[in-house]
């Protein structure tokens, strides 16, 4: 991954109660990337500016 | 199971409140008056709330909640819309996809930020799976009567200028569907009812620039994409019904509170369990049957 971090990262009250919205899924918090990613979706969702951008069309799909 | 109807184009939606954000202190009057009047709903309880959600509170909702000692976290469909909350509690999520687990919250509050939803139903109950039990939800809508005023008035001047017309108000939800639509969430203790706000402007072209800035302008999936006729809008505006100098436009909101079940709630008791008959209980109290009429022999 070449990404780097952008902005600041999830507020861990925020990790605690976040859902995939499309499977309701678990998420797991990547801080490299500062991405969310939904096993489950196989969709990665984006962090910007510490706002968790839980719209699937913004959300980046797992390859592989 | 069928998908719910399309009546608003939700893309649509967003960029209208994306377009919206710089642009809302606007109308942060108007939208701090309605959020007071739902807020002012948990005066009426003497439940005490430690973690709320504000869906699509502008900026303007969740300051509030956040005044009177409620962690509050902000959704909004709109990245800049929640963007405006610097707490870092914000996130970007639509309503018809919630991103918040089961039993999240004890507080949700929308105020005014439902009416763009296809499915109402489905939203509300994603809604009542985010709160713990016994959570409650406060929620207003605009309602039948909401921009009334200026409904009737474009469709005549679209009927002056084009021969016919095409749908730029919202359809709203009548009060007694708003208590339905609660107990069909499976929300309990469901209570409806409106308030009334009425908007007067000097210059009635500020009602369309006030309706920009609250990301509430057109959305609807069967709109006419055609180009607007320039003088519409004016039209339309300026015959708006007046009140002295001023043009009126009519707010009516409906304020939807339900509960998430949990025990403890007051129930009605099961049909025939009662032990006692309602005629003993009243011939035991002679001086209560005064007023009531001779009983047959």
């Amino acid at each position: 991954m070449t990404e780097t971090p952008i902005g600041s990262p999830v507020d861990p009250r925020l990790l605690e109660i976040l859902v995939c919205p499309l499977t309701k899924g678990p998420l797991e918090y990547d801080r490299a990337a500062n991405e969310l990613i939904s096993r489950s979706a196989r969709l990665a969702y984006p962090v910007r500016d510490g706002i968790p951008i839980m719209l699937p069309e913004e959300a980046r799909a797992l390859d592989g | 199971m069928s998908a719910p109807p399309v009546i608003f184009d939700r893309i649509v939606v967003r960029r209208h409140r994306d377009r919206a954000a710089p642009l809302v202190g606007r109308v942060e009057d108007v939208l701090r008056d309605c959020a007071e009047r739902l807020l002012d709903r948990l005066d009426d309880t003497t439940r005490r709330f430690t973690l709320a959600l504000d869906v699509g509170g502008r900026g303007v909702v969740a300051p509030l909640l956040r005044a009177r000692g409620i962690v509050t976290v902000t959704c909004d469909l709109s990245p800049a819309m929640a963007r405006l909350d610097g707490s870092g509690l914000a996130v970007a999520g639509d309503e018809e996809f919630l991103p918040f687990a089961p039993a999240s919250f004890d507080l949700v509050v929308a105020s005014l930020s439902l009416h763009w939803v296809n499915d109402l139903p489905g939203a509300l109950i994603q809604l009542r799976r985010a709160l713990r039990p016994d959570g409650l939800l406060l929620a207003s809508l605009p309602a039948l009567g909401t921009l009334a005023e200026l409904r009737a008035a474009l469709t005549d001047a679209e009927i002056g200028l084009a021969g016919g017309a095409s749908p730029r108000v919202s359809p709203f939800p009548e009060l007694r569907d708003c208590a339905s639509l609660l107990q069909r969430a499976g929300f309990a203790l469901p209570v409806a009812d409106i308030e009334d706000l009425r908007l007067l402007y000097a210059d009635p072209m500020d009602l369309a620039r006030d309706l920009r800035a609250a990301g509430e302008t057109n959305a609807l999936a069967l709109r006419d994409r055609g180009p607007t006729p320039a003088s519409l809008l004016p039209r339309a505006l300026a015959a708006l019904p007046r009140a002295g100098e001023r043009h009126a436009a009519t707010l009516r909101f409906a304020v939807l509170t339900g509960w998430a079940p949990g025990p403890g709630q007051p129930k009605a008791l099961r049909p025939g369990s009662a032990a006692t008959s309602l005629a003993s209980v009243l011939e035991d109290q002679p001086d209560r049957n005064r007023n009531l009429p001779a009983r047959p022999a």
